[in-house]
């Protein structure tokens, strides 16, 4: 089974240790990051660089990319509806996956198989597999359709709008926010459960004083990897979606094959980085003044 | 200690950025500067579907197309025959994808010899990234009228974008005209339409049909006007992304009226699908074979398009692919319904509407623009 490590748990441990360590043994370390700091070079830092350098040069050097994207309202109404949809796609995610990761851990050891294996097999199964079936489960006369019109419940117009693009990036996201959600409630300590409501605390009490502010390292995990993932999506938006309500990975696509503006395409990459970059930080921020709350209660 | 951490890691970073940097530059630069072998294709003026028999022998070429039956129709009836004949082994590549052509033509390192892309695409870029023809080695006598866009290119075959009805629906009174298409009060359903971040020479030129304007005073195209039209009936619109959602579109019924390519359309009737084409000014298109700039060896490039554009290789791709020929000579043998779908009869190209494609190869990423901001918006 494959566990995912949540990255906030235990990482201040880890850093002492490294920190304590004799400096050849540190130079040692090192070196093993060097096979994924090539690859992230080469990878990343490399077509990093190439898409600043197109930003800014591509046709002529300046800032005239960034005056057009910053200038067109069409551009900008399309930047908000891409991150519109990840935080949708977020909450989705939050909303389902944290009862399913709950139950993943008060659930007996055979149950608790079953749902690791619900979870996995999706997650096993190709992107463009799932977006299909999504097409075929979303389209006109399709059966959720159907279903929904038998219940009485009208006709809702599903392939073709944004919320058919949530539906299918929150099916294909949830594997990401349920494992790293699921690693870190797993660790909690129960006996502290047993020790609030030996002290008079009723289940409810119990639950969001003591289990939630323990999970939210998990909640946190989960939804930034379902977030920023959201961001970059671009087959499901494509085939869910319609040009009506096209993201910013599609713009994109069109920048770079239809038009070849490489420079417009750069400069859309740029922002993207930028603001995400941006939230990130932010997030980082008040969630480092709220894990300082939790250790309060720790100690 | 932290800040000692980091600064050595921003120099470790920065020498290998350089590092592989220089790598990529070294293996873009290899592969320039090859120079063209000397190729022998005879004398006399070029004959279309024809070749020196060994010309060519111990060379490489690649050709690159769209994949699928298409690019193994085309290599069926014309590429690997090529390869036999001229003694050249051929290499494959698809789908054809501009950014790496341009990629490819911008560093210098062109594997690509003969590509398949748009009629539009290839005048756009005639001289930037694709190279003139030579008349002595392509001859393009037999393309039909019309179909020669630029000096670059020549058309790989042609079909047209062609309004389909649903038969069950409007059989007893069809639709005959643009204007009935935009008419939802006289022929009310859903429309079907492309909007795959392109546009495709057409689309705005039948809207402004059905707003009354006449064919002689269609250029340069008013896209505002035609938008306005086209918003007239949005919402009845499905938006179509690929050739194969257009297909399933007629398939599955989801649309009463839909304007698509007509080798999808033919593959929808063939399959089932009860519709039927209105080709009253059907608006006609075609994917271009050219050279890129760059290319290793652009006299063998040059003579596999002629030897691709051979009234039996034409007459094959036909019957392999439902694509119409682009040799005024040739006869292929095809069933009734196939046969139908043709577009390059003299029936057919009658009712055809004259696209100007110089104006388009000019235009064409402006009118990109204003139509995907009108989709997005």
């Amino acid at each position: 089974m494959v566990t995912v490590q949540a990255p906030v748990a235990g990482s201040t441990t880890a850093d002492r240790v490294i920190d304590q360590a004799a400096p050849s043994k540190r130079g040692g370390r090192l070196g093993l990051l060097a096979p994924a700091g090539l690859l992230l070079i080469v990878g990343l830092i490399v077509p990093l660089v190439i898409m600043l350098w197109y930003a800014f040069t591509d046709p002529s050097v300046g800032l005239g990319n960034f005056r057009w994207y910053l200038g067109d309202a069409v551009q900008q109404r399309i930047l908000l509806r891409t991150f519109t949809t990840a935080v949708n796609v977020t909450v989705v995610c939050v909303l389902l996956g944290y009862p399913y990761a709950y139950a993943m851990v008060a659930a007996g050891p055979k149950l608790r198989a079953v749902l690791t294996l619900l979870v996995l097999v999706p997650f096993w199964t190709s992107l463009m597999v799932r977006t299909f079936a999504w097409v075929i489960l979303l389209q006109d006369h399709g059966p959720v359709r159907t279903l929904l019109a038998t219940l009485g419940l009208g006709e809702v117009q599903l392939i073709r709008t944004n919320l058919g693009v949530v539906i299918g990036m929150s099916q294909i996201l949830l594997p990401f926010f349920v494992m790293p959600l699921y690693a870190v409630i797993t660790n909690i300590d129960r006996r502290l459960i047993l020790a609030s409501s030996g002290l008079g605390a009723g289940p409810l009490t119990s639950f969001f004083r003591i289990w939630l502010p323990l999970s939210l390292p998990g909640v946190g995990a989960g939804s930034l990897i379902v977030f920023i993932s959201s961001l970059g999506f671009y087959v499901t938006p494509a085939l869910l979606g319609s040009p009506g309500n096209s993201l910013i990975s599609q713009q994109i696509f069109t920048q770079v094959n239809g038009l070849l503006q490489w420079g417009r395409a750069g400069t859309m990459g740029v922002v993207l980085v930028v603001i995400t970059f941006a939230i990130l930080a932010i997030l980082a921020l008040v969630s480092r003044r709220s894990t300082r709350r939790i250790e309060g209660v720790r100690s | 200690m932290k800040t000692a951490k980091s600064t050595r890691r921003v120099r470790v970073g920065v020498i290998a950025t350089v590092a592989a940097g220089s790598l990529l530059l070294a293996s873009c630069s290899a592969g320039g500067g090859v120079s063209a072998e000397p190729v022998d294709l005879g004398s006399g003026p070029a004959v279309s579907g024809s070749v020196k028999a060994n010309a060519l022998k111990g060379q490489t070429l690649t050709f690159v197309s769209y994949g699928g039956i298409y690019q193994d129709g085309q290599v069926a009836a014309a590429i690997a025959p090529f390869g036999a004949a001229s003694g050249a082994k051929i290499l494959q590549d698809g789908p054809t994808d501009n950014a790496k052509l341009k990629a490819q033509v911008n560093s210098g390192n062109v594997t690509w010899d003969v590509v398949d892309t748009t009629n539009i695409f290839a005048a756009q870029h005639c001289g930037e990234l694709f190279m003139p023809l030579d008349t002595s080695i392509v001859d393009t006598s037999k393309i039909p009228a019309g179909l020669l866009t630029d000096k670059c290119s020549v058309p790989a075959m042609s079909y047209g974008l062609v309004v389909m009805y649903n038969t069950k629906k409007y059989g007893a009174n069809p639709p005959t005209s643009w204007a009935d298409f935009y008419d939802t009060d006289k022929f009310p359903g859903k429309r079907g339409i492309q909007g795959n971040g392109d546009i495709d020479p057409g689309l705005f030129e039948g809207a402004l049909l059905a707003d009354g304007v006449s064919a002689d005073s269609m250029y340069p195209i008013d896209d505002k006007r035609a938008l306005k039209k086209m918003a007239s009936i949005r919402k009845d619109m499905v938006f179509w992304s690929t050739g194969a959602q257009a297909q399933q579109l007629l398939e599955a019924g989801q649309v009463d009226m839909a304007l698509l390519w007509s080798g999808r359309a033919y593959s929808a009737v063939k399959n089932g699908a009860a519709y039927a084409p209105m080709w009253n000014q059907w608006m006609p298109e075609a994917d271009a074979l050219a050279v890129p700039v760059g290319a290793k060896n652009p006299k063998a490039s040059m003579a596999m398009i002629n030897y691709y554009l051979g009234s039996e290789q034409q007459a094959k791709l036909t019957e392999l692919t439902s694509y119409s020929p682009v040799n005024t000579d040739s006869k292929p043998k095809l069933d009734e319904l196939a046969q139908s779908f043709v577009t390059t009869t003299p029936e057919r190209v009658k009712d055809a509407f004259k696209l100007d494609n110089s104006w388009w190869a000019e235009n064409h990423d402006e009118m990109v623009t204003a139509y995907t901001n009108w989709l997005a918006g």
